[in-house]
């Protein structure tokens, strides 16, 4: 059996060579330009919630200072503390008041506690910032209304997302 | 003298690393301070003019204007002065959807009838969709059109103003009824 000599081309080790680095400067740039404009300016960050479709307006007011609600199709929430729950669209029955079914007792004590704590700021001057799935009827969102008004929240400030 | 020869046909290659660095570091700040989801709340910043004319129509208020939202009937827009009231209904889309382009327009006839009046009451029925809620008060607060112009009347200066706001004082009356 014959043994083949391959052709080895000489590697020079202490060799140096430019890396061509004028595509990904392009790519950069591309990047760039499209993060400058999607930057915020906005002094409030409102992340939207897990799961929730915002509907769509043309108001172009920045987010302002508020007690952030929420309302999914599975609960309504304070923050991140679900306050009650949300089925087929509507409030749980077992979550409203049996007396006054506009009332949700666990939402009033919430808001009343925050409203309580509150020296100044957007819990003294009863802003809410409400997010709301898009599908929800209005007697939900009613609701949720009804009984921050009673808190001591009557400023309602619907959070939605640009666009038409 | 020597004379110092310039070649014009010479290439020469940029050094685009340092401008790669800036890049690099620019990027990842700019990544953290996005809002892919620009988010915005539906609120009236209004001119003092107008801010005033809705305290004065609070105080006083001979005309009323409502807006009675049916996802079956349409959207019903009736106006209550005097003990008298006067209604004019935009019907459904024939797919059964809210018909807004006509309900602005309709606004805008309504809002050059009554200059004066910035405050609309909202009346939508327990079924009407969030989403429906949201573009009756877009198409409510404010003329598409930026050409078109309602006069009001600034008690301060003592001269009549321009504004574009239709009905930006949107108010939900119903939340109480049971």
């Amino acid at each position: 059996m014959s043994r083949r000599s391959r052709y080895v081309s000489p590697i020079k080790k202490n060799s140096s060579f430019a890396l061509n680095i004028t595509s990904m400067t392009d790519m950069f740039t591309i990047l760039l330009v499209f993060l400058l404009q999607t930057y915020s300016t906005s002094e409030v960050e409102v992340l939207p919630v897990t799961g929730l479709n915002l509907p769509a307006s043309n108001s172009t007011s920045n987010p302002v200072l508020g007690i952030k609600v929420s309302i999914s199709k599975e609960f309504i929430r304070i923050d991140d503390k679900v306050v009650a729950g949300v089925k087929n669209l509507e409030v749980d029955a077992k979550d409203v008041d049996a007396k006054d079914k506009n009332f949700i007792p666990q939402l009033f004590q919430e808001l009343d506690l925050i409203a309580k704590k509150a020296d100044q700021g957007p819990a003294k001057e009863g802003k809410i910032l409400l997010q709301a799935d898009e599908s929800l009827p209005y007697e939900t969102l009613r609701k949720v209304m009804y009984t921050s008004s009673m808190a001591g929240f009557p400023q309602l400030k619907l959070v939605t997302v640009v666009g038409d | 003298m020597k004379k110092l020869h310039i070649d014009h046909n010479s290439e020469f290659e940029l050094d685009l690393a340092p401008l790669l660095a800036v890049m690099v570091k620019l990027v990842p700040v700019l990544l953290v301070s996005s809002a892919f989801v620009q988010v915005m709340i539906v609120e009236t910043e209004l001119p003092q003019v107008v801010t005033q004319a809705i305290e004065k129509q609070r105080q006083d208020p001979k005309k009323t204007i409502s807006l009675e939202v049916s996802p079956v009937g349409g959207i019903k827009i009736v106006i209550e002065a005097a003990g008298k009231s006067s209604e004019n209904l935009v019907p459904l889309k024939k797919d059964g959807g809210f018909d807004f382009p006509a309900l602005h327009n309709a606004l805008l006839e309504v809002k050059k009838a009554n200059p004066e009046i910035f405050q609309i009451d909202l009346i939508p029925e327990n079924s009407v969709p969030y989403k429906d809620i949201v573009k009756i008060m877009d198409e409510t607060r404010k003329a598409r059109d930026l050409t078109v112009k309602f006069p009001v009347f600034d008690e301060k200066k003592g001269q009549t103003v321009e504004t574009n706001y239709m009905f930006p004082e949107i108010v939900f009356v119903n939340i109480t009824e049971g």
